[in-house]
């Protein structure tokens, strides 16, 4: 053990560099498989997974300095994949109209009230769904997917999440809620293509939960 | 002694019932929530339903739970080091 960390914990540049590298390798490297996993969530594709991976390590390393000592290291990883992944796409991050946490909650209610009048509701109790969930979310787009990867599969809270997506909390309720919608919307057709369906019912969706 | 919750309608547990899944809500507002779930014959088979996705997605994080080929660190920690990353 040589250059023993400085007592205000910082990580500027002027600290020697081998010390910097090595808390580097110390605590982000150990992180990679995180990441890893993340960014293939949100390319979808190997390739494009490992190119986002070493962007991300690599613009982290170079911008160590600016880590906070005690914060959470694996958000902050995240964070800077997911920047990179837009960056790579190019991608406009405010084309919604409309992001309204509150409704998207009511229509995924309103969408299983009519999966249960179609009688396809139970098929989540029936049947292996890790494929059709594996594939609907390389179906479910961007913003949603990423809301829902990192609340739902990554496990981050709404705040975590809204920190990593750089978005108010609000807007995060709002993908995340709308990206479960969607997903659910291709389970049960999944499960209408399959057979599953329980009755001839075709009932049109009830409007409102409460009629 | 603590306060009774408040009675609340089957749209406002709607709207709040991923925050209620997802353990989002303060303390008030759970109980809220739990207690119109307890008593509400139509709102129950809403929560029920959408537990059991949220554990079926959970279900596919753990399936993912696996490393990255070793290609991967391989790559990374090699393009570090071409771009002066040394530990020592």
């Amino acid at each position: 053990m040589t250059n023993p960390p400085p007592a205000t914990g910082s990580n500027a540049p002027s600290q020697s560099s081998p010390d910097r590298d090595r808390r580097f390798e110390r605590e982000a490297l150990p992180y990679l498989d995180d990441v890893y996993r993340f960014a293939l969530s949100l390319t979808r594709d190997e390739s494009d997974a490992d190119d986002l991976v070493q962007d991300t390590f690599l613009r982290a390393w170079r911008s160590w300095h600016t880590f906070v000592p005690g914060s959470e290291c694996r958000r902050w990883l995240f964070t800077i994949c997911r920047n990179s992944f837009l960056r790579s796409r190019e991608r406009d991050r405010g084309h919604l109209s409309l992001e309204d946490g509150n409704v998207e909650a009511l229509a995924a209610i309103v969408i299983h009230a009519g999966a249960m009048r179609e009688g396809v509701d139970g098929l989540l109790a029936r049947i292996d769904l890790a494929p059709a969930i594996d594939a609907a979310l390389r179906k479910l787009t961007e913003p949603f997917r990423s809301a829902v990867v990192l609340v739902d599969l990554e496990d981050q809270s709404y705040e975590a999440a809204s920190e990593i997506l750089g978005v108010p909390i609000g807007t995060v309720r709002s993908r995340l809620f709308r990206g479960r919608r969607m997903l659910q919307e291709m389970l049960f057709e999944y499960a209408k293509d399959a057979g599953f369906a329980g009755t001839a019912d075709r009932s049109p969706f009830r409007e409102n939960p409460d009629a | 002694m603590p306060e009774t919750p408040a009675m609340i309608d089957c749209a406002t547990a709607m709207r709040q019932l991923f925050d209620y899944l997802d353990d989002e809500l303060t303390p008030a507002r759970e109980a809220e929530v739990r207690q119109h779930l307890a008593v509400c014959a139509q709102c129950y088979p809403h929560f029920a339903f959408e537990q059991t996705f949220l554990a079926a997605l959970a279900t596919a994080r753990s399936d993912r739970d696996q490393p990255p080929p070793e290609r991967v660190r391989t790559r990374v920690v090699a393009a570090l080091r071409e771009a002066g990353f040394a530990p020592g």
